[in-house]
C-alpha cells in the first residue's frame, strides 16, 4: 500500500471510530434523558395511573383480537410473556405488522402508546 | 410531533441502495478494460459512497430518535444493531478513505477496498433484512 492509502486508511480509522463514539455518546444520553423524564413523571401513583389509562385503551383496541386477558384471542397472540422492550412494543403499536395487525398510529399518539406499553408491562 | 419511524423508513434506504451501487460500480470498473468508461464508473462510485456515507447519518440519526437511545436491543432488533454499526463504520471508514485516496489506489488497496465494500454491503443488506422483519412481522424474541 502506498503511503496516501495509509494516510487514508488512518484517517477512515480515526473519523470513523470519532463518528460512533459520539452517536453512541448521543444515544446513551438521549436515553438517560428520556428515562429520568419518565421517572419524574411517572412516580408510583402516575405509573399506576398510566397503566390503568393504557388498561382502557386496551379494551378499546387490542381486547377483540388479543383476548380479554390479553391471553391471545382467535385473530391474536397472547401479549402476557413478552420479552421485547418497551420501545419495541411502541414501535409495533405504531407501525403494526404487515397483513396481521393495523397501525394505531392515528388512533394513538406517544403518551397513549407509552400508556398501552405500561399497561402491558403490567401482564408480566 | 415528528413520525419517526416514517422517517427512518424513508432515510435507511439511501445509504442501502447508494452503498449497493457503489460497491457494484466498483467491480464493473475492474471487470472492464475499457478505461474511459472504467473511470467514469469509478467516479460515479466515489459520489455514490460519499452520498451513502452522509445519507447514512440521517438514517441513524432517525433511527436512534425513533428507539429512544435504545442502541443494542434484543431479537430481530439486536440482529438489526448488530448489523447496523459495523455497516455504519465501515462505510464512514471507507468513504473518508476514498475521499483521500481518489483514484490513486494500489493493487493492494483496490483489493481491501474492493473486500470491504463487500463486507460493509453484506452488513447492511442483513440490518436492512432485519429491520424490515421488525416492521413486517413485528420482530421475533430469542
Amino acid at each position: 500500500m502506498t503511503p496516501l492509502e495509509i494516510k487514508g486508511a488512518v484517517a477512515g480509522v480515526i473519523t470513523s471510530v470519532f463518528i460512533l463514539v459520539a452517536t453512541f455518546t448521543a444515544g446513551g444520553i438521549y436515553r438517560n434523558h428520556i428515562e429520568r423524564e419518565t421517572e419524574s413523571g411517572n412516580r408510583p401513583l402516575d405509573a399506576a395511573h398510566l397503566a390503568a389509562r393504557g388498561r382502557s385503551f386496551f379494551f378499546q383496541s387490542c381486547a377483540h383480537c388479543h383476548g380479554q386477558d390479553a391471553d391471545g384471542g382467535e385473530d391474536g397472540p397472547s401479549l402476557l410473556k413478552l420479552q421485547i422492550s418497551g420501545a419495541h412494543m411502541a414501535l409495533v403499536i405504531q407501525s403494526g405488522i404487515k397483513d396481521e395487525m393495523p397501525s394505531f398510529a392515528k388512533k394513538y399518539n406517544a403518551q397513549d402508546t407509552a400508556a398501552i406499553v405500561a399497561y402491558l408491562k403490567t401482564l408480566h | 410531533m415528528i413520525p419517526w419511524d416514517k422517517l427512518h423508513g424513508a432515510m435507511t434506504h439511501f445509504p442501502i441502495a447508494l452503498l449497493l451501487f457503489s460497491t457494484a460500480c466498483d467491480f464493473v470498473s475492474v471487470a472492464f478494460k475499457k478505461l474511459t468508461f472504467a473511470r467514469g464508473l469509478r467516479l460515479v462510485s466515489f459520489y455514490g459512497l460519499a452520498a451513502a456515507a452522509l445519507a447514512s447519518l440521517g438514517a441513524v440519526v432517525s433511527g436512534i430518535a425513533l428507539t429512544k437511545g435504545d442502541m443494542w436491543g434484543r431479537g430481530d432488533f439486536g440482529w438489526h444493531h448488530r448489523f447496523v454499526w459495523p455497516a455504519f463504520s465501515l462505510l464512514v471508514a471507507l468513504a473518508v478513505w476514498r475521499l483521500v485516496v481518489r483514484d490513486a489506489m494500489s493493487r493492494t488497496g483496490l483489493c481491501l477496498y474492493l473486500i470491504l465494500m463487500l463486507l460493509a454491503s453484506g452488513f447492511v443488506a442483513a440490518a436492512g433484512y432485519f429491520g424490515g422483519e421488525l416492521l413486517l412481522s413485528g420482530g421475533s424474541v430469542p
